[in-house]
């Protein structure tokens, strides 16, 4: 299978995934703009109404870090379990494992850009208007994908190995959740040393920051650190292919055994 | 490797351990196969014969290279294409027959415009009619099978091997693969079928080797292969007091 068959199928196989669970409920595609206007809704009652948050903005703030915390989420959870999800499959065929993480990547990636169509709305909703400098989010967006990536097929790799490892990667997801300044702001972080600890070995956090940057901020996030950080996880990212092309049937054995 | 050209694949000894944990730090291990040493030639039928359990989707599954052996060598010509044949796997109960049939022929190398170019004679032949459209978890068992069996017989590969596909289906459609079969066999294909019928065996194959407990019990003619299997199986049901 070259990469172009590669990148086909796993273009195919998404769409054909996304049509499925749209035919599987009424308000079928609808659900992609429901689901995150209703977080929305949700921290909006919470945070708002309820604890009645003097933050200005802190509505607009929570969402351009959770959105995209979301996008990460859902993509290494799900894609952590296609491989042993896809056991039928590689009991019957030998193709690249790499195939049913990048699926589940790529399904969600689909999904994700309405999603951020619903944040850029609440952007403007705030009064930001969208200028050229939104442009800016192309490559965090791009080195959020990088992560997204790396974390998800080293996670379905573990997995395939040792089904325990789901759960430590939920665990690490929460963890992240946490450590990331989504309900807050990690530039309140008063340790200089500290936060630029957390900015380097949290690549979230600094994602989520470059986020609020251009959107809320209208001003510029660290071009260098994002650049160093893509080549990184490139890097990381040729490692673990390498490492799949090597196992490729290790991992089919322990599939099938599993 | 054997020098003669004739020889797409060759097994030397090939052993298979599968091991599962059943309690915390234990597992437990099961020797599928013990040392299996066999060849298959260019355009023969060869015919696995073994009951239930004896190793046969192991050794397809390493002839295949979806796994490698645990221990032992397998050989095969460089640029050689295979393709393992088993019903009932593999299918997306979410997606349509239509769209299953197009991601089966795309898995096996097809672009997408060729995968789409199959979709009708497939439709045709799995007899499917309305239901080729509608979620595979909305089909029978049978159903299922004809899809598999249909897509399947358009895998164009230099090794075919077919895992127990014709015990599907109802008798007009196993008259109907069993022809299809027949015309893909009596063309240069190879193919290495597994059954445990020795009476499908001895109806497709031109040489049969018998399994059973993971070691090679017999091989060579057909007949003679499937009527030992045979009386291998009478007698134990004997045993058993069947």
């Amino acid at each position: 299978m070259n990469s172009l068959q590669f990148i086909s199928l796993v273009d195919t196989q998404a769409r054909m995934a996304l049509k499925a669970e749209a035919s599987k409920l009424y308000l079928s595609y609808l659900w992609w703009v429901l689901e995150p206007i209703l977080f929305v809704l949700v921290f909006y009652f919470v945070f708002e109404v309820l604890l009645n948050f003097g933050r200005e903005n802190f509505l607009l703030f929570l969402m351009c870090g959770k959105i995209p915390f979301l996008w990460f989420s859902k993509s290494v959870n799900t894609g952590s379990n296609s491989i042993v999800q896809n056991k039928g499959l590689i009991n019957q065929i030998d193709i690249p494992k790499t195939l049913f993480p990048y699926t589940s990547i790529q399904e969600a990636l689909y999904k994700q850009w309405v999603v951020f169509l619903v944040l850029f709305a609440m952007v403007m909703f705030y009064g930001h208007w969208p200028s050229l400098s939104w442009l800016w989010l192309l490559p965090v967006i791009l080195a959020e994908y990088l992560l997204i990536l790396l974390c998800t097929l080293l996670g379905a790799y573990l997995v395939a190995f040792v089904g325990d490892f789901r759960m430590v990667i939920q665990m690490g997801t929460m963890f992240l959740m946490f450590s990331s300044g989504i309900f807050w702001d990690i530039n309140s972080i008063g340790d200089g040393q500290l936060r630029e600890l957390l900015m380097i070995y949290n690549p979230l956090a600094f994602l989520i920051d470059a986020y609020r940057q251009v959107l809320m901020e209208n001003a510029m996030y660290d071009l260098q650190h994002l650049a160093l950080l893509s080549a990184g996880l490139m890097a990381g990212i040729l490692m673990v292919q390498i490492v799949y092309r090597v196992q490729s049937r290790t991992i089919a054995a322990k599939v099938v055994a599993g | 490797m054997n020098t003669d050209k004739k020889t797409l694949l060759a097994a030397t000894n090939l052993s298979m351990t599968y091991k599962t944990r059943s309690r915390t730090f234990r597992s437990f291990e099961h020797h599928a196969l013990k040392g299996l040493t066999l060849e298959v030639k260019r355009g023969e039928t060869l015919g696995i014969l073994g009951r239930n359990g004896c190793g046969k989707s192991s050794l397809l599954r390493i002839l295949a290279g979806i796994v490698h052996p645990t221990s032992g060598q397998l050989e095969l010509q460089s640029g050689l294409t295979r393709s393992l044949l088993t019903l009932g796997l593999g299918f997306r109960p979410d997606l349509s027959g239509r769209d299953n049939a197009i991601l089966s022929a795309m898995l096996q190398g097809k672009s997408k415009k060729q995968a789409k170019a199959t979709l009708e004679t497939i439709q045709e032949f799995a007899e499917l009619g309305k239901f080729f459209h509608q979620p595979v978890r909305t089909y029978s068992a049978g159903m299922r099978a004809r899809l598999g069996f249909a897509t399947a017989l358009k895998t164009d590969v230099d090794v075919l091997l077919i895992d127990e596909v014709l015990s599907v289906g109802d008798t007009h459609f196993k008259h109907k693969a069993e022809q299809a079969m027949l015309e893909k066999l009596n063309g240069h294909q190879t193919v290495v079928f597994v059954s445990h019928n020795a009476g499908q065996i001895d109806k497709v194959c031109n040489r049969a080797i018998w399994i059973e407990g993971g070691v090679i019990r017999g091989q060579g003619n057909t007949k003679e292969v499937a009527k030992s299997y045979r009386q291998f199986m009478n007698e134990l049901d004997k045993e058993k007091g069947v």
